[in-house]
């Protein structure tokens, strides 16, 4: 497991925070994650044997967001 | 055949959204009915101008605000779990053919989910109003609340525009084990989940609804702070209803198309809170005293605002009338004692509530009568600021 953090600089408000960290919920291989409006990042928590950082930024856009690893 | 039968039968979702628009806009009515003859935000009544102003920011950016940030989760997980019990339908119906029926089960819960959600926020503004009477044991306080409510406001509406990243902080964010559990929660299937998720939303409200909730803090009463919440969930239920049903993509596109019109409408609520504070702090600063001295000396041959004033027996007269207080500048004698003459007559707004904040002076009047008001002399040159409580009405005493 790994802890990697991404920034997202077009979330617009907390509820932003909230539809990111649902990713929990669908991404095979992801532990947590902790989505931060007033930073404007998420930390996800993964097994980097079962999830890429690529994989992870396409779900982040398939939600509407663009997402940078930091 | 089935094209056939589709068209005539009505579609039960539209009845029942006609029916939610319907019964909104009738309890609207209905509550507001005392003032219908004078929807007038200037003259009306200050707490049912307050109730139409709480339904209309419901009906108009409340809504799209709600379904911006609630939407995108809570409907969509609701819409979600209408497509499957729809499916599920369809194949029954493959025996049965009641496809209305299956149509009628989809509305329901969003039905639920808003009537859940319209008892939970009342209850709230009841608790806040309730919690709001502990810090509105003055004028003073209340200013102080009003001023804080302004600053909340206008730095939640400068965050929408993107000011600042330091403007993100007057967003509240809740707390993690809270927005996991809303999530999860809203997986379920059962009629018992739609209600659930929408009392739950009272905590993640939206950028308006915060404002909206700090308003009814401001109100320092239970009934008033239920009434406030209660009139602007009614407001966004219609718009709310809609879109839930409709469809969950529109609420993304709506939420990057409608937040500046949204950030534009805070913003503006916000500054009428923060110079409603001014007021009530008795602050020469607000924008009605500062555009005071500007309007009076255009309006010089106004006999309102120049006149009357001196009776009998060094007392003055102020008409506290339902439209604010006449003449809005009384003209008093320097240097030694008055009696202020408070008179209303079938007076039944806000105006009432009248304050000199200087004096640290607070009657609520009665709606008909007279009451005398003892000013300790003032220096040649002062002014004396009095208002409603709500600062909504204004008018100064200068002393010559």
């Amino acid at each position: 497991m790994i802890k990697k953090t991404f920034k997202i600089p077009d979330m617009t408000c907390s509820n932003c925070a909230m539809k990111l960290e649902s990713l929990e919920d669908t991404l095979e291989g992801v532990k947590e994650i902790n989505a931060s409006y007033h930073r404007l990042e998420m930390v996800v928590e993964y097994d980097e044997s079962k999830l890429t950082d690529e994989q992870i930024i396409t779900a982040v856009k398939r939600k509407g967001y663009q997402a940078i690893a930091a | 055949m089935t094209y056939k039968k589709r068209k005539s039968s009505i579609d039960p979702v539209i009845i029942v959204t006609l029916g939610v628009v319907f019964v909104a806009i009738a309890i609207a009515l209905f509550v507001f009915q005392p003032n219908l003859t004078s929807i007038n935000f200037a003259s009306g009544s200050g707490v049912m101008s307050q109730l139409i102003v709480a339904f209309i920011t419901g009906i108009t950016t409340g809504g799209l605000s709600c379904l911006a940030v609630q939407g995108g989760l809570l409907a969509s997980s609701l819409a979600h779990q209408f497509e499957q019990d729809y499916l599920e339908q369809i194949v029954k119906n493959k025996r049965k053919k009641q496809s209305s029926a299956s149509r009628s089960n989809s509305a329901f819960p969003i039905f639920l989910f808003l009537v859940a959600k319209i008892i939970a926020y009342t209850l709230l503004g009841a608790l806040l109003g309730w919690l709001g009477s502990f810090l509105t044991l003055s004028p003073m306080t209340r200013a102080m609340l009003m001023i804080a409510i302004g600053i909340f406001m206008v730095g939640n509406a400068l965050r929408m525009f993107n000011v600042h990243p330091f403007f993100r902080y007057f967003s509240i964010e809740p707390p993690k084990f809270i927005t996991r559990y809303i999530r999860r929660t809203a997986k379920g299937t059962d009629t018992f989940t739609p209600l659930f998720l929408g009392a739950l939303t009272v905590f993640i409200p939206c950028g308006i609804t915060q404002a909206m909730m700090a308003t009814a803090l401001g109100t320092g009463s239970v009934a008033m702070g239920a009434a406030l919440m209660f009139a602007f969930t009614l407001g966004t239920s219609p718009v709310f209803f809609i879109v839930a049903y409709l469809t969950t993509e529109l609420g993304s596109r709506l939420e990057k198309f409608f937040m500046r019109f949204v950030a534009i409408v805070v913003l503006i609520l916000g500054f009428v809170t923060l110079d409603g504070g001014l007021n009530v702090l008795g602050s020469p600063l607000s924008f009605q005293n500062l555009t005071r001295n500007l309007i009076s000396s255009e309006n010089i041959s106004s006999s309102q605002a120049n006149s009357p004033q001196v009776i009998a027996d060094g007392e003055l007269v102020l008409n506290v009338n339902n439209g604010g207080y006449f003449p809005r500048t009384l003209k008093a004698p320097a240097g030694k004692d008055f009696t202020l003459n408070l008179v209303t007559d079938k007076t039944y707004s806000c105006a009432r509530d009248f304050v000199i904040p200087a004096l640290d002076y607070y009657e609520l009047l009665p709606d008909t009568g007279i009451v005398k008001v003892t000013i300790p002399a003032q220096k040649s040159g002062s002014t004396l600021f009095f208002t409603c409580s709500m600062g909504m009405y204004t008018g100064r005493i200068v002393f010559e």
